[in-house]
C-alpha cells in the first residue's frame, strides 16, 4: 500500500464500471495484458514532465489511472477502444513516458493503453524505400533493425533510446539529424489508427495524392485526443557513405544566425545544425570557451555530395566572420547527445528546470532568443537562462531555451512564473509556443493565443471524431483544466 | 551487505529510462514498472516509506536478471542499479514480504546447498590436497554434469592434477531472494572447505560464482583462501602454455554469445574468443550485439528458476540474434541452459574445447 498523493486527480471512473469491462477486457486482450496492480498503477500515470519529478521528490504523483491494459494487435486496440467508448471509460495511450509536458497523466483515472507490446517491424519495403512499423517500438531498436538491414531511420530525438515510434508520431517530434532527413511529418507517408469508437482506418503508402485532407495524418501530433496511431509506414534511406564534421564560432549570435539563413538559402542542408550561444557552447564544449557562439554541423551522405556541401557552407560562413573550430567537438557532441543525467542531479539539488523550445523565423529569430531570456532571468530563483538553435527552414529555425532555477520552497509557483514569462515573451514576438515537445498538459493554456480560431476547428475536429470524449482528456488544450492554471 | 545509496538511485529514479532499450525484461514484458527506473523510482518510494513492502512490490524490484544492460547508456557512472535493487530486497524479509516461487530453491539451499535440491555426491572426484580446485557451480552440476566432464577432461589432456570438493552453491542466490543469512552461511561454509582443500586456486567456469567470490565476499568481509581465476581464462593459458592443443571441430561455424557477468562485470571478452580462433577450420560469428554490448539470455539471476516464462521470451529474443546456420557457444551455465531451445545445439565452451583437443 503506497502513501503517495495525487495531486492534479480530476476523478476517476466508478469502481463497478472498471470491474465490468477488466472483466469484459480479459477476454480480448487476456488477463494477463490487464493489471489494477498499485505498482503498474504507479509506474504509468506520469512522464518526463519536470513537475511530476519535483512531485516525485516530494512523495506525490501527478494522477493514477485504475487500470493498465497492454494490447498485442491493432484489432485489439480497437475492440478495448470500442468497450471504453461504450462505458464512457477514458483512455490515455502510452509509449515508454518520454513527453516533457504532462501528456501522458491520467487526468481523470480510467486506462493507460500501454502499447509497448506492439513493437513488430511489419515490412520492410526496399524498392519503395519504406517500412511498416508498430507503434511501440523503441526508437533506439528501431534504429537498430534499420541499421542491421543497411538503412536508417533519419529520426534521433534526444529521447531516441526511451521513446516510441508510435510516441514520435503523437508528438509531432524532431530529431537531431531534421535538417537533412524532415520532422517525423516529412517521414511518415501513411500511418493507421484507431478511432475511440473502435475505428481502424489507414493511408495509402503513396509518395503523395491529391485527394482531400488526409485522415490518418491528421492523427500526426494529435497527442492521443484524437484515437490511438497503431503503425506507420515510415520513409528509410540507405546508411549514409560518409560523414564529415565541423565546428565554427562566430563573434555573436546574429552572425552565426545569419550564417546559417545564407547556407540553408543556398540548398546546402547539413544533418545537423546546431548553433549554440556562449554559454551553452562553454557548457558543451568548455574548450571552446563560454565567450563566443559555437555552432556544429554534421553532414552525411554520398561523398561528392557533402564534399560540395561542406564547400559551400565553408564559404558562406566564413564569409560571416566565422573562425573554424575543426571536426572533434562534433564527435564530442555524438558521444554526449543523449545524456540527461545532470537533470537528475539538479532536481536532488533543489533545481527547478526545464526547456522551453519555440519556433521563430529569421526576422524574429535573435529577438525571440534576448526576450525570452530576458523574461526568464526576470524570474526571482532563476540561475541560467540560455538557448541553442536547431531544426533549420529556408524560413526559419527551432530555439531551444534551457532554464534552471533555485526557487526555494515555491518550486511550482516558480515553474509556472517562468512559463508565462517565456510564453508571453515567445508570442509577443511573433514565435510558434511549440517546436517538437507538444502541448500536453501544461503547454495547454497558450493554445488559444498560438491557433486564434482554428482552436475552435480543433475542437470540433474533437468533437466529432471522439464524442464522448474519452481520449486522452484534458490535453492539448481542448478543455480548461482547472487544477492546472498557468 | 551493501547499503542503498539513496542518491544514486534517485539518479536513476529522476532519469528518463534512457537505457530501456537495453533491458531484457522490460522488453518482454512492456511493464513499466520494472523498467529500469521503474524499478528505482519503487526501491526509492520504499527507502522513503512511501510504499510498503508486499508481494507485488517485491515482484517488481526482483524483475532484474544482474545482466547489467543498462548499464550501456547509463550517464551514471557510480550507479550499480542491480546492487541497488539487491540490497532493496534484503529488506523484503523485514517487512513482510515473500516470492512464494523461490521458497522451495531456498528451502533446498538450505537443506542441501544447492538450489536444485539434492547434490551429485560423484562431483567431489580429483586427487586430494591438488594445487587446482574446480568449483563447477550448482547449475552445471543440476543441469549439465558433461561440461564438468569436459573441465576434468582437460585437466587430464594437460597433464594437471585438480580436486573436486563437496562445493555448497556460493552464495549469490539465497543474496538476491533476499536470505541474507542463508547467503552468509554458503559462502563461510564454501570458505571452510575451499581452505581444508589445500588447493591455492580455483577454477570456475560459471560467471555468477566468479563473481559472488571476487566481488560480494570481500563486501561481506569473508577473505578468499586461494586464487580465483575463470575457466576461459584459464583454460586459454593452458593453450598458449601448449599443454593443450587443439585439432579441427566437428563444426564449422559457431555463434559465440557472451555472458553478461563476463562482458559487463568482468570485461572479460577476449579470452573465448581466443579460445575459438586457435581451433583449426572454425568460423566465429559475432552477434549483432556482443562483447560488452552483448543482450542477456534470460539466464541471469536464477530467473529460470524464479521466472522462468520470462526467462524463455527472453532467450528467445536473444537467440534471433545468434546465427542460425551456427552452434552457439557460450561460458556459463546458465546461458546454455537459457539458449537450450528451438532446436538449437549450444555448448559451453570448455565442452567445444574438450571435444577439439
Amino acid at each position: 500500500m503506497s502513501r503517495v498523493k495525487t495531486i492534479l486527480q480530476q476523478g476517476k471512473v466508478k469502481q463497478a464500471v472498471i470491474d465490468k469491462f477488466r472483466e469484459n477486457a480479459a477476454d480480448i486482450v487476456g488477463a494477463d495484458n490487464i493489471s489494477s496492480g498499485e505498482i503498474d498503477l504507479l509506474s504509468t500515470c506520469r512522464d518526463y514532465w519536470p513537475i511530476s519529478s519535483i512531485w516525485m521528490l516530494e512523495g506525490a504523483v501527478p494522477a493514477l489511472p485504475q487500470l493498465v491494459v497492454w494490447p498485442n494487435t491493432t484489432e485489439e486496440v480497437s475492440r478495448i477502444l470500442a468497450l471504453a467508448n461504450e462505458k464512457k471509460i477514458p483512455v490515455v495511450p502510452y509509449g515508454e513516458g518520454s513527453g516533457a509536458l504532462g501528456g501522458a497523466v491520467p487526468l481523470q483515472g480510467g486506462i493507460m493503453l500501454d502499447l509497448k507490446k506492439m513493437n513488430r517491424a511489419r515490412k520492410l519495403d526496399e524498392l519503395n524505400q519504406l517500412v511498416t512499423v508498430e507503434c511501440g517500438m523503441n526508437g533506439a531498436l528501431y534504429e537498430e533493425y534499420l541499421n542491421q538491414n543497411g538503412y536508417t531511420g533519419g529520426h534521433f530525438p534526444q529521447s531516441l533510446r526511451c521513446s516510441t515510434v508510435g510516441g514520435w508520431l503523437a508528438c509531432r517530434a524532431a530529431g537531431q539529424f531534421s535538417t537533412r532527413y524532415g520532422k517525423i511529418e516529412d517521414i511518415v507517408v501513411s500511418l493507421e489508427a484507431v478511432l475511440s469508437d473502435g475505428t481502424i482506418f489507414s493511408g495509402r503508402s503513396v509518395p503523395r495524392a491529391a485527394t482531400g485532407p488526409r485522415a490518418d495524418l491528421l492523427m500526426v501530433g494529435s497527442e492521443g485526443v484524437l484515437g490511438v496511431i497503431t503503425a506507420a509506414d515510415l520513409r528509410i534511406w540507405p546508411l549514409p557513405e560518409k560523414r564529415h564534421f565541423a565546428t565554427y564560432t562566430f563573434d555573436n549570435l546574429a552572425d552565426g544566425l545569419e550564417a546559417i539563413r545564407k547556407f540553408i538559402r543556398a540548398g546546402t542542408r547539413p544533418a545537423v545544425v546546431r548553433l549554440y550561444d556562449a554559454q551553452e557552447t562553454g557548457n558543451h564544449f568548455p574548450e571552446l570557451g563560454d565567450k563566443r557562439p559555437g555552432l556544429i554541423l554534421l553532414f552525411e551522405g554520398a561523398e561528392p555530395i557533402i564534399t560540395a556541401e561542406a564547400g559551400v557552407v565553408d564559404q558562406i560562413v566564413s564569409g560571416q566572420g566565422a573562425v573554424d573550430a575543426g571536426p572533434d567537438f562534433v564527435e564530442h557532441w555524438l558521444e554526449t547527445r543523449f545524456n540527461v543525467s545532470a537533470a537528475s542531479r539538479l532536481l536532488q539539488k533543489g533545481a527547478v528546470l526545464d526547456t522551453i523550445e519555440v519556433t521563430t523565423n529569421w526576422h524574429n529569430a535573435h529577438s525571440t532568443y534576448q526576450a525570452m531570456q530576458k523574461a526568464i532571468l526576470s524570474e526571482e530563483g532563476t540561475m541560467m537562462a540560455s538557448g541553442h538553435w536547431s531544426h533549420v527552414y529556408p524560413e526559419g529555425a527551432a530555439l531551444y531555451m534551457t532554464v534552471v532555477g533555485f526557487p526555494g520552497e515555491n518550486k511550482i509557483g516558480y515553474y509556472k512564473s517562468i512559463w508565462r514569462a517565456a510564453m508571453k515573451a515567445c508570442l509577443d514576438e511573433g514565435a510558434a509556443i511549440s517546436h517538437h515537445h507538444g502541448i500536453g498538459l501544461h503547454r495547454g493554456a497558450w493554445m488559444e493565443e498560438e491557433h486564434g480560431r482554428g482552436l475552435e476547428v480543433l475542437k470540433k475536429v474533437k468533437a466529432a471524431l471522439d464524442p464522448n470524449g474519452i481520449m486522452n482528456p484534458g490535453k492539448l488544450g481542448l478543455e480548461e483544466v482547472q487544477q492546472w492554471e498557468k | 551487505m551493501g547499503k542503498v545509496n539513496m542518491e544514486e538511485l534517485l539518479n536513476c529514479a529522476l532519469c528518463p529510462n534512457i537505457c530501456r532499450c537495453e533491458c531484457p525484461v522490460l522488453q518482454v514484458t512492456g511493464r513499466e514498472a520494472v523498467a529500469p527506473a521503474g524499478k528505482a523510482r519503487l526501491a526509492a518510494m520504499l527507502q522513503k516509506e512511501q510504499l510498503d513492502w508486499d508481494e507485488e512490490v517485491l515482484d517488481a524490484v526482483s524483475h532484474c536478471l544482474s545482466c547489467r544492460g543498462c548499464t550501456i547508456h547509463c550517464p551514471f557512472a557510480e550507479l550499480s542499479l542491480c546492487d541497488e535493487l539487491i540490497n532493496a530486497r534484503l529488506a523484503a524479509k523485514a517487512g513482510g514480504a515473500r516470492l512464494p516461487q523461490v521458497e522451495p530453491y531456498l528451502a533446498n539451499l538450505k537443506n542441501y546447498g544447492s538450489p536444485y535440491g539434492q547434490k551429485n555426491e560423484t562431483a567431489v572426484c580429483g586427487e586430494k590436497g591438488a594445487e587446482i580446485l574446480y568449483y563447477a557451480g550448482c547449475t552445471s552440476m543440476a543441469n549439465n554434469p558433461a561440461s564438468i566432464e569436459a573441465a576434468r577432461s582437460l585437466f587430464s589432456k594437460a597433464g594437471l592434477s585438480y580436486q573436486m570438493i563437496d562445493e555448497d552453491c556460493c552464495g549469490y542466490p539465497a543474496e538476491i531472494w533476499g536470505d541474507e543469512e542463508l547467503a552468509r552461511r554458503l559462502a563461510e561454509e564454501n570458505l571452510r572447505k575451499m581452505k581444508e582443500s589445500g588447493a591455492s586456486t580455483m577454477v570456475t567456469g560459471c560467471p555468477e560464482c566468479w563473481l559472488t567470490f571476487t566481488g560480494h565476499y570481500p563486501e561481506w568481509g569473508l577473505e578468499l583462501p586461494l586464487e580465483i581465476i575463470d575457466a576461459p581464462a584459464y583454460f586459454l593459458g593452458l593453450l598458449k602454455e601448449g599443454r593443450l592443443k587443439p585439432g579441427r571441430a566437428d563444426m564449422k561455424k559457431v555463434s559465440y554469445h557472451d555472458p553478461c557477468i563476463w562482458a559487463r562485470a568482468a570485461q572479460k571478452t577476449a579470452e573465448p574468443r581466443e579460445i575459438i580462433n586457435k581451433i583449426p577450420g572454425l568460423e566465429l560469428h559475432e552477434a549483432s550485439s556482443s562483447g560488452e554490448k552483448t543482450r542477456c539470455c534470460g539466464g541471469g539471476a536464477m530467473f529460470q528458476l524464479s521466472y522462468p516464462d520470462t526467462a524463455a521470451a527472453i532467450a528467445r529474443r536473444r537467440l534471433a540474434e545468434l546465427a542460425e546456420d551456427a552452434a552457439i557457444v557460450t561460458a556459463c551455465p546458465f546461458c546454455r541452459e537459457g539458449l537450450l531451445q528451438e532446436n538449437r545445439q549450444v555448448l559451453e565452451l570448455v565442452e567445444l574445447l574438450d571435444r577439439t583437443c
